[in-house]
């Protein structure tokens, strides 16, 4: 099988999970034809599958990902910034203007979209593996299972069932603002046994409830849980987004 | 006549561009196109409990720093103290950082040029051995993060007054006989890598600048110091070394009083304060010959595997006599600024921050090394292609990479902060 590996913007902190599991890849036989962070010698053809980090965020980027998607069998998107659009999503819901020339002396040098947007924007996704970071064990599952021709196992449930597997006392009982119950499983519900509430790496799941969680927030104080989202690192997720648009 | 090459085994995208005169090298530039993410600016208006872990997300591989100096900027502000304790878990932390990061960048990235391959792949379609092994000296380090912080990219725990959780002495203790292993493997790799031949890749003409601890070898704070004298505190960062944009150019670099171009990293900080390295790293430094005052960035991989072997070390002595803290963090803020340095695993990283009352952030500088470091990679190209004298314009290329990776640069750390873009021509880059 072939495998092609891309970036685009984003912290390089998903595709190297490749790094760690590169010995397996080698005695599965893949071979590794694109990967600019690990090889100095690449080649763009035909892809069994690619694996895309990072979000759209330049036109230049959105031409490379539709070339992508001609040369590729399956395209599958690594981590919030590719699947939803990353923290750096955050300035879709501020002014683009102001954004910009706060960080840059020269606003007018940067060429740069308005938004940054997540990969299924554009193309045609066939998979999304989850997280900010993903799960390694996540992306081997994918691998393999695809390799053999299955179908992948990733949750669709929410964190708390993870939570309630660890039997970690409920953190949102406990005062703190937790997304737990609206964002999707795979991380083993790190921040709850780590004493604080869920940030929502890994995006919501298909339908969440999250009229109801806004109520718990207002009436534990615990702030304004869009804006919670909004800040966070899938805040322009297609879920959210289709809820947000409803008003 | 110029020439432009993506730049590959690095993190993030960027090119060189080589400008020829007469047969001779006149200008190189470190083009860097990596989309730009504005992490500043979104941090605007934020709580200044989401520093740790917004600014993780401008690096994968070195998130740990990011959190380290960016709560030690949050505590300063608030003038708040942490215990001795949460200082010695705040290195361990860290020290599994650099094991990981350096882990990477030694295997991954930069020994394929010494083996004339393209990846560790092709090596280890040869060596198999290398590749799991030097995965083992990497893991450890990513087992150090993942046992206090929950996963190696990203780690969740980290808080401006400790952290959220503290790790039972048994979880730690369990890691030393993997810790002494890769000690083991690292020194076997060192001996064996300084078999290597170095070209002569030296940095020319800049000053050497790391941090500075009177009695350790600097990693999650310090003063600022250089091979030349230079000696000032963590506050006076911004008022010596001074951003500048160059008339030719909207590439914002950083320079010593705007002036005199230096050098952040391992390199830096090995000369700077080799002495303080740990007893078994320091003892085979000198076993290889290797000692300050070193100039080749192409030895930066035995700097590297050296700086692997002191933090295993000192990992072990900090785990050792490790005892669970058990403070609680308790943050009162203030209308305040604070600033935060640390040694990430490419050189000092700064972080400066103002908070209004509530402790909603006003203002965020954060300066990373990659983008410290562009001058030293131009030049150090410069000076290196000049030495060799290649006529070939593609071979120039390929030689120009292996320094530029010398460095280690990590360029989407550097995108958010480099006010990039050099103008050469039409290129407009983002």
């Amino acid at each position: 099988m072939r495998i092609g590996v891309f970036k685009f913007a984003s912290c390089d902190g998903c595709q190297i999970a490749f790094f760690d599991m590169s010995d397996k890849l080698l005695d599965l036989g893949f071979q590794i034809d694109y990967f600019i962070e690990a090889q100095s010698t690449n080649r763009f053809n035909e892809f069994d599958l690619s694996f895309v980090e990072g979000s759209i965020s330049t036109p230049e980027q959105e031409n490379l990902i539709k070339k992508i998607r001609e040369k590729s069998k399956k395209l599958i998107t690594i981590g919030a910034c590719a699947d939803s659009g990353g923290i750096q999503s955050i300035r879709n819901f501020m002014d683009f203007k102001e954004v910009l020339s706060s960080v840059y002396p020269n606003p007018d040098y940067i060429k740069t979209l308005e938004k940054s947007k997540p990969v299924s924007d554009y193309v045609n996704v066939d998979l999304e593996i989850r997280g900010c970071p993903i799960n390694p064990h996540q992306l081997y599952e994918v691998v393999v299972s695809l390799y053999l021709g299955k179908t992948p196992y990733l949750p669709e449930y929410p964190l708390c069932l993870e939570c309630k597997r660890k039997g970690n006392p409920c953190v949102l009982v406990l005062g703190k603002p937790c997304l737990g119950s609206v964002i999707k499983a795979g991380c083993g519900a790190l921040c709850p046994s780590f004493n604080a509430g869920c940030y929502g790496c890994y995006g919501p799941v298909e339908k969440p409830n999250l009229d109801s969680l806004k109520e718990i927030f207002r009436e534990r104080g615990l702030g304004d849980l869009y804006e919670k989202i909004l800040t966070s690192f899938n805040g322009y997720n297609r879920v959210y987004r289709e809820r947000y648009e409803k008003g | 006549m110029k020439k432009v090459d993506i730049l590959t085994r690095v993190e993030g995208e960027g090119k060189i561009w080589i400008d020829l005169k007469d047969g001779k090298v006149k200008d190189v530039i470190l083009n860097i196109y990596e989309a730009p993410r504005f992490i500043e600016g979104l941090l605007k208006g934020k709580s200044y409990e989401v520093i740790p872990h917004i600014t993780a997300r401008i690096c994968g591989i070195c998130p740990v720093a990011y959190q380290m100096s960016g709560v030690q900027a949050v505590e300063d502000a608030f003038g708040i103290s942490v215990s001795p304790e949460v200082e010695k878990l705040r290195k361990l932390f860290y020290y599994g950082e650099w094991i990981q990061s350096h882990g990477i960048h030694v295997f991954f990235l930069h020994l394929p040029d010494f083996y004339g391959k393209s990846s560790i792949f092709e090596i280890a379609k040869e060596d198999r051995d290398l590749l799991i092994n030097g995965l083992k000296i990497k893991n450890i380090g990513g087992k150090i993060i993942e046992i206090i912080g929950g996963r190696v990219s990203h780690p969740v725990s980290a808080a401006a007054g400790g952290f959220t959780k503290y790790p039972e002495e048994k979880e730690l203790k369990e890691l030393i006989p993997d810790i002494q292993e890769a000690v083991d493997l690292s020194i076997y790799f060192l001996k064996k890598f300084s078999k290597f031949r170095f070209p002569d890749g030296n940095i020319e003409g800049l000053q050497f600048v790391s941090l500075f601890k009177e009695n350790e070898y600097p990693i999650l704070n310090g003063d600022i110091i250089s091979d030349k004298g230079l000696k000032l505190s963590k506050d006076e960062f911004d008022s010596i070394f001074l951003e500048f944009q160059a008339p030719y150019s909207t590439a914002k670099k950083c320079r010593i009083k705007g002036k005199e171009k230096y050098v952040v990293g391992p390199i830096s900080r090995f000369n700077n304060n080799y002495e303080k390295l740990s007893q078994t790293a320091l003892k085979v430094s000198k076993e290889i010959g290797l000692k300050p005052f070193e100039k080749n960035s192409f030895k930066t991989i035995l700097i590297r595997l050296i700086e692997i072997i002191h933090s295993l070390e000192k990992s072990v002595e900090i785990i050792k006599s490790y005892k669970k803290p058990d403070e609680k963090i308790n943050i009162r803020t203030k209308r305040s600024a604070g600033t935060g340095i640390s040694e990430a695993p490419r050189g000092i990283l700064w972080h400066k921050y103002s908070f209004d009352e509530d402790g909603k952030i006003l203002e965020a500088n954060i300066v990373p090394p990659t983008s410290q470091n562009q001058d030293a990679m131009e030049d150090t190209v410069k000076n290196y292609l000049n030495r060799i004298s290649v006529g070939d314009i593609n071979k120039m290329v390929f030689e120009a990479e292996k320094i530029i990776r010398n460095f280690d640069p990590c360029i989407s750390c550097a995108t958010h902060f480099l006010k990039i873009d050099r103008d050469l021509k039409k290129c407009r880059i983002f």
